[in-house]
């Protein structure tokens, strides 16, 4: 018999196991079950298939601390940066991982419970966005809304870090979209440029029977920032969800979707655009399950790489046996901008049913060089040229939602993005 | 305005040379004329005036009011007045034609020190010159030439000529898949821009152009120079006689 020795932790693994013993978040057995499952496994290296392009073991560095309450001119600066995406937004606001009460009434039809959510951590060693979330999550919201509800007012979640160097703030939230209900909500992590925190954000949202979710998530941390994050999604019969990603921010940002698509007729439309500059990582990882017949799911995601960053998506469609007639298409088209920057996509298909209709297609391109010489030879900078052609490139994509404000903002981050990058 | 001399240019990437020993002048108020047959030089010539990386000057010289056109970049040139009507013009999915206009015409004014235009007074211009020019407005709400026929993308060329107001126009085979009702629209919105201060280079194969934009000078390109030049009488001996005659008379 072989005796296991504990595994010798790197520097960044034992700072969050100090963090967590320094914390003393409580005697909670999940918070100790996740850190054990992190000292145990480490933190995932490329040789767990799922961090395969996105090694944390080397990446997550630093001795960071739990984040404490931020004092409220810190957080009212926090959020001064950072206008709103829709004018008519009911917001649940968080800073530093801390839910702050902001008044702000919800709409008819939608009941929050400003708590952190019971979670059961899984010990596999390719959870470690969990882990991390269950070992330091210091507040939450769960979120119901009404069946049959249809609420017109976007429900907004805001977590923004106020410049607390080192530190960790992690959330977590519950939604629950009940039966033939309808709603739109928009997922927003903010940051500023320069220092260096990690914000882990797990939301799960279930969407029951015939009810519809727009969600919106737009990952707009600092440059220096970590991020580890999931949205985990289980589908109803005849649920539908819209979801928009965008990710303009974070120097290393590993954010996982998991969609189980469990009801029949449930419909799943995935789209996104990810900036990526200066020396940021962003890993996109996707994994849809269609457990029964007659789903479908898209996915489109557009990618801009540039300076020295790195761009990973992974997209995982897994077709049950039961799942006959599941029509899934998923698309990956990125622009490579500068000899530094790299973006790898790994498409991965696993059919057991025989009567379906999968496609995948990943593209890589620099910018068309007939349509600069024109854009050029009509007096515009090559800066502004390689600008507009960029914003043609993702504008196709944002302009899918449909809503003329949001997709103005949503611009507008992209334009600030590119003035710095571009 | 435009002074070329003895202008060598090849190929960047397979070093072939096109054109070889150029020399051409344009002075200000003049509508100048290039003929020649397939394969003389004559969309390198506008190529080349316009910027275009994939070519190499080799030797020689442009200068362009008193500027060497050369130490320019395409934009840098395209801002100083120097515009280029493409045979071909590139469709940019995805770019809205408004918004490109309003791109290229305060780029433009920018250079010039000149406050950029407010929007309303850019969409009036847009409007009159769309008229003039018998575009309809709605096509320009989309992307950058996308969808536009073959002489929808040659009159907007033109419209893009008359709005940034350049100094001196270059239509590369500007008739080229126009039909005649066509060509009459476009070659009056090329009269109308004749100005004492603009040079226009007319580079085509046909003499027909010509019948509507009456050129001041014709010259003919053979094998990369001018071997002959003249003025408008030129052109309709070429019609009569084919190029083979002339250019074997010139060597």
């Amino acid at each position: 018999m072989t005796a296991h020795t504990p595994r010798i932790l790197t520097d960044g693994e034992s700072a969050l196991v100090d963090a967590f013993e320094t914390a003393a978040t409580g005697s909670d057995d999940q918070r100790q079950a996740a850190v054990d499952a992190l000292r145990t496994n480490g933190l995932p290296t490329r040789r767990v298939e799922a961090f395969h392009y996105t090694d944390l073991r080397a990446l997550i560095k630093g001795k960071p601390r739990l984040a404490g309450r931020p004092d409220d001119a810190a957080t009212k600066q926090a959020g001064g940066a950072f206008p709103r995406l829709v004018k008519d937004a009911a917001v649940l606001h968080f800073y530093d991982g801390h839910h702050f009460d902001r008044q702000e009434p919800m709409p008819a039809g939608v009941d929050v419970v400003a708590d952190l959510p019971a979670y059961t951590v899984s010990t596999e060693p390719d959870q470690a966005v969990e882990w991390i979330n269950v070992a330091f999550a210091q507040s939450g919201a769960q979120i119901s809304i009404e069946p049959g509800a249809q609420v017109e007012q976007t429900v907004g979640i805001a977590h923004a870090h106020t410049g607390a160097e080192n530190t960790i703030a992690a959330m977590r939230c519950n939604i629950v979209a009940g039966a033939g209900s309808s709603s739109r909500l928009i997922d927003r992590a903010m940051g500023r440029d320069g220092v260096n925190y990690l914000h882990s954000s797990m939301v799960d949202l279930t969407i029951e029977d015939g009810a519809k979710v727009d969600y919106v998530l737009s990952i707009e941390e600092g440059d220096a920032a970590q991020r580890l994050a999931r949205l985990a999604v289980n589908l109803g019969k005849d649920a539908v969800l819209n979801l928009f990603i965008l990710n303009v921010g974070g120097k290393l940002v590993r954010q996982e979707i998991d969609f189980q698509v469990r009801g029949e007729g449930a419909s799943l439309n995935i789209s996104g655009v990810n900036l990526i500059g200066g020396e940021a990582h962003i890993d996109v990882t996707s994994t849809i399950t269609h457990h029964v017949a007659h789903t479908d799911a898209t996915e489109t995601f557009r990618n801009v790489a540039t300076g020295r960053g790195r761009g990973v998506f992974q997209g995982q469609i897994n077709v049950r046996q039961a799942a006959q007639l599941t029509d899934a298409r998923m698309a990956c088209n990125t622009l490579l901008l500068s000899d530094d920057c790299d973006f790898s996509a790994k498409p991965e298909l696993e059919i057991f049913a025989d009567d379906v209709q999968c496609a995948h297609g990943a593209t890589v391109t620099d910018l068309e060089d007939s349509y600069m010489f024109y854009l050029m030879a009509r007096g515009i900078s090559e800066t502004r040229a390689r600008q507009m052609l960029i914003k043609a490139f993702v504008a196709e994509i944002v302009e899918e939602l449909d809503d003329d404000d949001l997709v103005e903002s949503l611009e507008a981050r992209i334009d600030a993005w590119m003035e710095t990058h571009v | 305005m435009l002074e070329i001399k003895d202008l060598h240019v090849r190929i960047a990437e397979d070093e072939t040379e096109i054109i070889r020993g150029l020399n051409l002048s344009a002075a200000a108020g003049e509508v100048a004329a290039i003929m020649g047959p397939n394969g003389s030089g004559k969309s390198t010539l506008s190529y080349v005036l316009s910027g275009k990386e994939d070519y190499e000057v080799t030797q020689g010289s442009i200068t362009y009011n008193g500027q060497d056109l050369l130490e320019m970049d395409v934009s840098e040139r395209a801002a100083a007045g120097v515009f280029l009507a493409f045979q071909y013009p590139v469709e940019i999915p995805g770019v809205p034609t408004m918004t490109f206009l309003k791109e290229a015409m305060n780029a433009q004014r920018k250079q010039r020190d000149e406050v950029e235009l407010t929007t309303p007074e850019f969409i009036k211009r847009v409007r009159a010159a769309a008229g003039d020019l018998k575009i309809d407005f709605n096509m320009l709400k989309r992307p950058v030439n996308v969808g536009f026929s073959g002489g929808e993308k040659k009159r907007a060329e033109i419209l893009q000529m008359s709005l940034l107001e350049p100094k001196l126009c270059v239509l590369d085979e500007t008739d080229s898949g126009l039909d005649i009702d066509a060509l009459k629209v476009v070659s009056d919105g090329v009269n109308h821009l004749r100005d004492p201060n603009r040079a226009v280079i007319v580079i085509t194969h046909y003499q027909r152009l010509l019948e509507h934009i009456v050129p001041d000078t014709v010259h003919v390109l053979s094998k990369g120079k001018i071997v002959k030049s003249g003025d408008k009488s030129l052109a309709l001996e070429l019609e009569e006689k084919g190029y083979a005659d002339i250019i074997a008379a010139a060597a």
